[in-house]
């Protein structure tokens, strides 16, 4: 997936990739990527969890405008089965 | 698709499943991926060049993603496919399918949103937060190796990053399997 964005980067459209294999998405060189700890094929969390699910798009949508180094990878170190989610505040994107 | 996983396949996917277990696999494809040597080493980084409230998003997944009646992706050959499948915005999950046998997709397949948020960026549209989606989103089969990698990064990725440009999208959200 790191290879698709670095493609797509290179004509100008910046991209950044959910990573659920730190590793890889480093090694690879992705752009940009936030990693989340969680099971292979859950990249937003789980099913039916619309607010875990679009806190992963907000931290997304914010290190696409905020990053300035190529490469970095956001941590936000949220734990499987184990966190409470609140609606982001989608202002803070504006 | 389901049914051609054997119950080897389901064994691995469970225990890949784990978050360590898929971190020790990560740590593993990044050594391997050292050797490939199909790119050069500067990482490429454009930047948003508008305000997100204007920009044109696109949605990209290597999870496996297609439309239903789209051919499925090939899960016979060992190095994986390095194709892709065009998904039109205003395509439905009910018109959607997952051909992906390498990893448990049983709550992706319960709800699309856990691998290809769609929805939630075609409400993220609604609520102003995006500009507007592009036409048309892409699925790919992330599980390549070997010589199809230089296919995927010489061929079939520089195809679809000049489609974004003819789309006029801005930025690109990528999710893996």
């Amino acid at each position: 997936m790191g290879l698709i964005a670095r493609a797509i980067e290179r004509v100008g459209i910046p991209t950044v990739s959910i990573s659920i294999a730190r590793d890889l998405t480093a090694a690879v060189g992705a752009p940009r990527a936030v990693f989340v700890k969680w099971p292979l094929g859950h990249p937003l969390g789980e099913p039916h969890a619309p607010l875990q699910q679009r806190t992963v798009i907000f931290r997304a949508l914010h290190l696409l405008m905020h990053a300035d180094v190529p490469g970095v990878i956001d941590e936000p170190g949220y734990r499987w089965r184990r966190e409470s989610y609140e609606e982001p505040d989608w202002s803070r994107l504006a | 698709m389901g049914e051609t996983i054997t119950w080897l396949q389901k064994l691995s996917n469970r225990i890949y499943g784990i978050p360590a277990v898929a971190q020790w696999w990560a740590r593993r494809a990044a050594q391997r991926s050292a050797s490939l040597d199909v790119d050069d080493d500067a990482i490429p980084f454009a930047r948003l060049r508008k305000p997100l409230s204007t920009a044109r998003g696109v949605l990209m997944t290597t999870g496996g993603v297609h439309l239903i009646e789209q051919t499925p992706f090939d899960m016979e050959t060992p190095q994986g496919d390095a194709t892709y499948r065009e998904i039109p915005v205003n395509a439905t999950p009910a018109q959607l399918t997952i051909t992906h046998n390498y990893y448990d997709h049983r709550d992706a397949d319960a709800d699309l949103n856990v691998i290809f948020p769609l929805a939630h960026l075609q409400e993220l549209v609604g609520q102003k937060v995006i500009g507007s989606l592009a036409p048309r989103h892409y699925g790919f089969m992330g599980h390549i190796d070997g010589e199809l990698v230089t296919t995927l990064t010489q061929h079939t990725a520089p195809e679809v990053a000049a489609k974004l440009r003819a789309d006029g999208v801005d930025f690109a959200l990528l999710t893996p399997a």
